[in-house]
């Protein structure tokens, strides 16, 4: 069963073959054997997930109309909140804040019957692209238990490649769903800002931030955004766009459409991280798209503009964490202002520290000019960037990640960890639809990941590119063997 | 950045309300330099007649609505994450001397 995807799954669970609680059970028990070995989960909601199984095989017997995602298990990354339930953001700071409303994406995939099976680990508040920053565990690769998972979404990447879910949600800041899902050999889709809703998930850059799905293949993005991609009053940044039949849209030709490749900004990429990639190209010129050079020399400067203008929202949001409402307050403390020095000091881990304290600096007074508005007027120049190009083609291609997963510990230096995001902080900057989905491997049996990038609100034709990709030359169904009982056998 | 020095991390570290250690400072300070550094190169993007990105989709705008009182959560329930409270409202040590 674990083989599956969630299309197939909830396949059986319509026809009847299968229960919601035999789904439920067979997963919590995969879990229960595999996850000691990656580390993927912070929390299973055990009794909740039986309860709610039960009440879906109600609802089926009495022949009740059943939901989009009826019996598919998901897994959320904790910086969503489920009502009732721990919502760690991977910081000590929240170690006992239990949410007091539901997400409207934990919303949304309740009422379409998924069964929320958990909470995946991540870097603290979604900062880091290897999941090290997590003050609670490591996460290992599936590929490799001597190397990360990517980050920071590395718990729902993991979670997913190793079969222990169909589906899972990540949220995308500068590449947080995308390049774990590249190292983890999975599908990974960062929508159009704005186009799900960030209501109740914990805020890090309000300008970049975006939730969106891991799945083992294109079609269950698709069934996925389906239920995610909706208009919310409580995100005002929510677009109001009617709803896309993304399932139905996605198996469509590419013949004759036009990808552009950036091959100025890829010069330095690593010899065998350009062979997977010139492969690709194969693959779409195969299937009849013109493949031209688009000049977006300027992204060179992304990593430096995201990283001014990220940590000076960061540092706007994470000031709500005074100790003083919900979350840690420091026992130590004597005074008010104690309450917040003490409480954060001890709440919060070094990575979060340091951008706080870098993005407090970009903003402060006399240096606000030379950093934030100027990063602030270079974004621009990229959306610009993007558009001109977009002109002259429907899709751009690009590699995910420079590299295929690297071994656990072996990056300390931050600034060296941000440029693991080279190829990705574009998207975010520029609000685009992105997606990586397996690309392959590398002689070590480590995978890679293609990433197609897309124009604003066409979220649906990076998904119909990825989808004949993936049509062309299916990696989807690779699993890495240790979680791949029946080839054990 | 010659202009930001070891001193000048106290103090930031103020503004952010984060007590640090001296070794925390030795840390985040070196951290900080190469960082500064690194984004130095944005100097070399000609910005001169650029407006600072406000929005990254041209359809968004300001969402209003009625100020009227919607459901908001109980107290009971604010209450329940409160690091401390007392008679229905979250303590914090006193702040005005008597």
């Amino acid at each position: 069963m674990y083989r599956l995807s969630a299309t197939a799954l909830r396949e059986l669970f319509f026809k009847g073959e299968v229960s919601a609680s035999a789904i439920a059970e067979t997963f919590l028990k995969r879990i229960g054997k595999h996850d000691p070995k990656i580390g993927a989960f912070l929390s299973l909601f055990s009794d909740r997930l039986m309860d709610k199984a039960w009440q879906l095989d109600q609802k089926r017997q009495k022949g009740q109309p059943l939901g989009k995602l009826a019996g598919v298990p998901v897994a959320l990354k904790d910086n969503m909140l489920v009502k009732g339930q721990i919502t760690t953001c991977g910081s000590r700071f929240l170690e006992n804040y239990r949410a007091v409303f539901d997400a409207t994406v934990t919303r949304l995939l309740e009422e379409e019957d998924a069964l929320i099976i958990g909470k995946t680990n991540l870097d603290e508040f979604a900062m880091g692209s290897s999941t090290e920053n997590s003050a609670y565990q490591l996460t290992k690769n599936p590929w490799n238990l001597q190397c990360v998972p990517g980050g920071s979404s590395g718990g729902s990447a993991a979670a997913v490649a190793a079969r222990l879910c169909p589906l899972a949600l990540g949220s995308d800041t500068g590449g947080s769903i995308r390049q774990p899902a590249a190292l983890c050999g999975v599908a990974g889709f960062k929508p159009t800002y704005g186009r799900v809703s960030r209501y109740g998930l914990v805020a890090f850059a309000s300008s970049f931030d975006q939730i969106g799905p891991f799945s083992t293949n294109v079609a269950d993005t698709a069934l996925i955004m389906e239920v995610l991609g909706k208009h919310c009053p409580h995100d005002s940044t929510s677009l109001d766009l009617p709803p896309e039949p993304y399932l139905q849209k996605i198996d469509h030709d590419i013949r004759g459409s036009t990808i552009g490749v950036p091959w100025d900004f890829l010069e330095n990429l690593d010899p065998a991280a350009k062979e997977n990639f010139l492969s690709a190209i194969e693959v779409f010129k195969k299937l009849g798209a013109r493949i031209i050079d688009v000049n977006l020399e300027l992204l060179k400067y992304s990593i430096a503009i995201y990283y001014i203008l990220a940590t000076a929202e960061a540092s706007t949001n994470l000031a709500r964490f005074d100790g003083i409402r919900y979350g840690k307050r420091s026992q130590r403390a004597a005074t008010l202002d104690e309450v917040y020095d003490f409480s954060r000091q001890e709440g919060f881990g070094p990575e979060v520290k340091n951008r706080i304290l870098l993005g407090t600096y970009v903003l402060s007074s006399g240096y606000q000019d030379a950093y934030y508005k100027k990063a602030q007027k270079a974004r621009t120049l990229i959306i610009d960037l993007f558009k001109k190009a977009f002109s002259s083609c429907q899709m751009i291609a690009m590699p995910c990640s420079p590299f295929p997963a690297f071994p656990l510990g072996s990056i300390h230096d931050p600034l060296q960890m941000y440029l693991q995001d080279v190829y990705t902080i574009q998207a975010n900057l520029a609000g685009l639809p992105a997606i990586s989905i397996p690309s392959g491997f590398n002689q070590e049996k480590k995978p890679y990941g293609l990433q197609l990038v897309g124009p604003q609100m066409h979220d649906v034709q990076v998904l119909r590119f990825a989808h004949a990709f993936e049509k062309a030359c299916d990696f989807s169904k690779a699993i890495p063997p240790l979680f791949d009982e029946e080839v054990n056998l | 950045m010659a202009h930001f020095d070891e001193t000048e991390l106290s103090k930031l570290a103020k503004l952010c309300r984060i007590e640090c250690s001296e070794e925390e400072k030795k840390n985040f300070y070196s951290s900080l330099l190469r960082i500064l550094d690194y984004v130095d190169q944005l100097k070399e993007v000609d910005t001169e007649r650029v407006a600072p990105c406000d929005r990254i989709l041209e359809t968004l705008s300001n969402v209003m609505r009625e100020d009227v009182v919607g459901e908001t959560l109980s107290r009971e329930t604010f209450l329940s994450n409160a690091p401390a409270h007392v008679g229905g409202m979250v303590r914090v040590p006193p702040v005005i001397k008597i």
